[in-house]
């Protein structure tokens, strides 16, 4: 008992061992009335990654989320409704390119009928460095079971910048940057002691979104 | 053992939503070629030399043009043959999407990861009795990231539906810009600039 204890204990220090930075930077006031609402989209138009769906969702559930959630359109719901004005080809990469979409009478009734007061694209990824070690696995009639060890880092870095739709502007943004170093010993059985990188990337960057939108932050 | 040896068949399958713009004040008949309909790719293994894959797109793409083109044009008239267009009344222009060219890349060959798709067509607008008015070459361009765990037809499915949609951006807001079809259209005052 007493040894589960320890396992136990050692596992969730170690799992726990992720920092977060977060920044911000804000160039303008914001607030949000009752019936309005954000969209948050993932950039995709860099050649080498794309921001993933699964992280711009969960910054949405964040931001979402709680006794001061704030009403989030659905990424997919979004692209869909506005198709085909926000395809990686077609999306605004500036602001000035928001201001010639606010020109065309169909896009801008959309994003009215949505109530969209902001749109935050979310912009970066998660990159694996530092893998080392090596866990061998072997099989046999009486059994089988893993020895060795491995280890590697998870770096993710993801920026939100804020466009305001009434004044067509960038109103500010906010980056995270979060390392953690994961660790796989094996003896018989692979013991995951994953470092929450990305998760706690979305969660850090989620609130502070939700602060800065409600002016806040 | 011989679902080992022969290549995996991925349908793509995909919906598409209608794009949001105003509608040009024009009848078009519309043939989808054989080629079109029942358009698949095989990729070679590049080992062995067999088929590995083969993504059947047909389907997918003619969806995609039924739900692109009626949100386009005023009028849309499906053809059975080129032939039938001149007999149909009131038909203002013909147009025929050709695809010329499918490419796919795998996460396991361009050590890339990501699922890629690019697809080139040949498209065609002619006059209801068979007169050249433009004949313009698109292309489309889509990619998935790879995640754990994930199958290849679940990659290669995400990539062909972000080219689709690609396909229908570039025809909704390239159509009009295609020099020959914007003269055409001045010249017969369904546009304006």
């Amino acid at each position: 008992m007493y040894k589960l204890m320890l396992v136990l204990l050692a596992v969730t220090a170690l799992s726990g061992c992720t920092t977060t930075e977060i920044d911000e930077f804000r160039q303008g006031t914001t607030s949000l009335n009752v019936g309005e609402s954000i969209v948050i989209l993932g950039r995709r138009q860099n050649n080498n990654y794309e921001t993933e769906g699964n992280f711009v969702e969960c910054v949405a559930n964040v931001v979402g989320g709680g006794n001061d959630g704030i009403t989030v359109v659905p990424e997919q719901e979004f692209l869909d409704a506005m198709f085909p004005f926000f395809e990686p080809r077609t999306a605004p990469m500036r602001t000035t390119h928001l201001k010639q979409l606010m020109e065309i009478d169909q896009a801008k009734e959309r994003l009215a009928q949505y109530g969209i007061e902001y749109i935050v694209w979310l912009d970066g990824l998660t990159q694996r460095s530092q893998q080392a070690g090596t866990i061998s696995c072997t099989i046999g009639p009486g059994g089988g079971g893993c020895f060795g060890f491995g280890t590697w880092q998870d770096d993710s870095n993801f920026e939100a910048e804020v466009w305001d739709l009434d004044t067509l502007e960038s109103v500010g943004s906010i980056s995270t940057d979060a390392v953690g170093q994961s660790y796989m010993p094996a003896l018989v059985v692979p013991i995951p002691l994953i470092a929450r990188v990305e998760a706690n990337a979305c969660s850090g960057l989620g609130n502070q979104l939700k602060q800065f939108i409600a002016g806040k932050g | 053992m011989l679902a080992g040896c022969s290549a995996t068949t991925i349908v793509v399958d995909g919906s598409y939503p209608s794009p949001l713009v105003r509608k040009l004040p024009l009848t078009i008949g519309v043939y989808y070629p054989e080629e079109l309909r029942n358009f698949a790719y095989t990729e070679i293994d590049d080992n062995s030399g067999k088929d590995q894959y083969i993504v059947q797109s047909g389907t997918s793409q003619l969806e995609l043009f039924n739900t692109v083109l009626p949100a386009l044009f005023e009028n849309v008239v499906m053809l059975d043959s080129l032939e039938n267009a001149n007999s149909e009344n009131g038909i203002d222009a013909v147009f025929v999407p050709e695809i010329a060219e499918f490419q796919l890349g795998l996460p396991q060959k361009t050590k890339l990861k990501v699922y890629e798709i690019w697809m080139k067509y040949n498209m065609k607008l002619s006059k209801a009795n068979g007169d050249y008015i433009a004949d313009w070459v698109m292309t489309a361009y889509g990619k998935s990231p790879q995640e754990n765990l994930q199958s290849v037809d679940s990659g290669v499915q995400g990539a062909a539906v972000v080219a689709m949609r690609d396909l229908a951006a570039s025809l909704t807001f390239g159509f009009t810009t295609v020099p020959e079809v914007n003269e055409w259209l001045k010249a017969n005052n369904y546009v304006t600039e």
